[in-house]
């Protein structure tokens, strides 16, 4: 390769990292991402786990990995979908139409969830099928868990969603949902491995209820079995999709009054 | 509000935070300029009468899409009010978005690309309510309408800018309103597709479907073309307002004759310019050869050219030949905001 081509990849990259070096927040989240990835798998990996989840749920580890990836589909699907709907031409055209905020919510998410049930059925097919996970759904509870869980996870959205309509640039809320529902979520460990000072955050993150619930349905305990967890979900939901919904409206209402509406 | 009127406003103004602007706004404390209140609309009264097709022409950054937006209920204003089919934008959206269609300059975008034509209708009818029976029935209207029946079941993605825009059309005809608001329709469009969706809007949609139509462009031929009535918008005000021939009349100051002449010399000019009436005279040779030159008149009023073509004769100048000059609407706009227009 001739040095003249050579210098063009050293200026593709020079580009390519100056643009990405004016992205601070994102360059920051990214770090924090690793370094709470490799956090997560440490813990993933270890005997501690093992033993935690053969004690607190009497199942095989592999069981309880697979009932965690799965419903974490609707968790991701939850903390994005309202943020998918601020696309400003999106925003403005439904914004002229003849309909309600909440339907433009609802009807917009919609199609999201339905996907991610029907991904959630091939996991747990598979992994009952093929790698004999061994399941016995509480249908009322799993239902009455999933959807507690969405709700709770679509409040934080929207307030991410309503802080980017404002903002216009990332969404620390959802990147933070994210890093919460990885380490302290119960997804791939339960945090009780974890040190007392980690572990105490984790029951302030309804993440923790949803999978600790939903794991318990899926493998056939009853819903009184569950209630103090079920009961402290729904008071987050109580709070945090109200919450959700009142901030995304007033973000909104900002951004059409200062007319920053269509700016991205 | 009266009857017989569409929109209306009344002091209509809306204000937005800009940063720009001198170093006098700094903060004290950050040295950060503090914003400053811009009037994107200011003082605005405007009538628009049912079934006109209105015209709103102004440079960019003048407040046409603010504007609309503030019309169709997607800004709220900062002061006065504004009516649109006697509704109150700030206080009975809901009314107002029932009775309007709007189409935003970024109309190609607000489609969804990998649905087809009929697809995308399908949603947005049902989103602004168009009754489920009467679905498919309305959207092969209208796709009849703007001429795109033939391409309905081709995916978005693969029409043209054109067949874009007509869709983008079709999307705001669906629910049969009775006012429409085009912010910059042409925008992006070849010159045939401009004129052809031109032609629809003033023939189809304001002569035949008798909408009332505001249409806002920086294009002074467009809006001289197909308008009714053009407001001049300038810096958020309306400068002025009326028919395109009279706007063209309200700068008409004296009047401009250009006269195509052989062998005539400079001394001969010089001595057309003392003439009574005479404003001014430009000169300009066409052909050396044949001593040919254009002489362009600025004079106080017609009666001063019997004098001219008098002198013209006694000094045995050839005249080719005399045209008068009407003033278009561009220098109606230059003369009204002191600035200039794309054209």
């Amino acid at each position: 390769m001739k040095w003249q081509e050579i210098e063009k990849i050293f200026y593709f990259i020079k580009r390519d990292m100056t643009s990405f070096s004016t992205y601070k927040t994102n360059m920051i989240l990214m770090v924090l991402s690793a370094l709470f990835g490799a956090l997560s798998y440490a813990y993933l990996g270890s005997n501690a786990t093992m033993q935690s989840v053969l004690e607190m749920y009497h199942i095989s580890f592999k069981d309880y990995l697979v009932i965690g990836i799965s419903f974490s589909t609707y968790i991701s699907q939850a903390l994005t979908l309202v943020q998918a709907t601020a696309t400003p031409w999106q925003l403005e055209e439904v914004l002229v139409s003849p309909t309600g905020l909440g339907t433009f919510i609802i009807g917009s998410s919609a199609w999201g969830f339905i996907w991610s049930t029907i991904v959630v059925a091939i996991y747990l097919a598979v992994g009952s099928l093929a790698f004999g996970v061994v399941l016995s759904v509480n249908l009322i509870g799993t239902v009455l868990v999933l959807g507690l869980g969405i709700s709770t996870l679509v409040g934080f959205s929207m307030i991410g969603a309503g802080i980017l309509i404002v903002v216009k640039q990332g969404d620390p809320v959802t990147w933070l949902m994210g890093i919460l529902t990885s380490v302290f979520g119960n997804v791939l460990f339960p945090p009780q491995v974890m040190p007392y000072q980690l572990r105490v955050i984790s029951y302030f993150v309804p993440q923790y209820y949803f999978f600790t619930c939903i794991r318990l349905m899926m493998i056939g305990w009853s819903i009184q079995a569950i209630l103090p967890d079920l009961l402290t979900l729904a008071l987050m939901c109580a709070i945090i999709l109200p919450s959700g919904y009142f901030i995304y409206r007033w973000c909104l209402k900002t951004a059409r009054k200062n007319g920053t509406l269509s700016w991205f | 509000m009266s009857s017989g009127v569409a929109i209306e406003t009344h002091d209509l103004t809306k204000l937005f935070k800009s940063r720009d602007g001198n170093s006098e706004g700094r903060s004290f404390l950050f040295n950060r300029k503090e914003p400053r209140m811009v009037k994107a609309v200011d003082h605005l009264n405007l009538e628009i009468r049912e079934g006109e097709l209105f015209g709103l022409l102004g440079p960019n950054g003048a407040g046409k899409t603010t504007l609309v937006k503030v019309l169709c209920t997607l800004l709220p204003p900062d002061g006065g009010n504004a009516f649109v089919n006697g509704f109150d934008v700030a206080r009975e959206q809901m009314d107002v978005k029932r009775s309007i269609g709007a189409l935003f300059s970024v109309g190609e975008r607000g489609a969804f690309w990998r649905l087809n034509g009929y697809s995308n209708l399908e949603f947005f009818s049902a989103i602004y309510n168009v009754p489920k029976s009467k679905r498919h029935e309305r959207i092969m209207e209208v796709l009849d309408f703007v001429g795109l029946k033939e391409k309905a079941f081709e995916r978005y993605q693969r029409y043209s800018g054109g067949m874009k825009r007509k869709l983008a059309l079709a999307r705001v005809l669906l629910p049969d309103t009775p006012i429409l608001l085009l912010d910059e329709p042409t925008v992006g469009l070849d010159v045939i597709s401009s004129r052809t969706l031109r032609d629809f809007i003033k023939n189809d949609l304001s002569r035949k479907a008798g909408k009332t139509v505001l249409y806002t462009t920086h294009y002074i031929e467009e809006a001289s073309q197909i308008c009714d009535r053009i407001g001049i918008l300038n810096r958020g005000k309306l400068i002025a307002c009326d028919t395109p021939d009279a706007l063209r009349r309200v700068i008409k100051k004296g009047e401009v004759v250009e006269i195509r002449l052989k062998s005539i010399t400079d001394a001969q000019i010089e001595a057309t310019k003392t003439m009574d009436g005479v404003v001014d005279v430009v000169s300009q040779v066409e052909d050396s050869v044949l001593g040919q030159r254009l002489l362009r008149f600025h004079l106080e009023s017609i009666g001063s050219l019997p004098l001219i073509l008098d002198f013209f004769f006694k000094e045995r100048i050839q005249l080719i030949d005399l045209k008068r000059e009407e003033p278009t609407l561009e220098d109606a706009f230059i003369e009204l905001t002191g600035t200039g227009l794309e054209k």
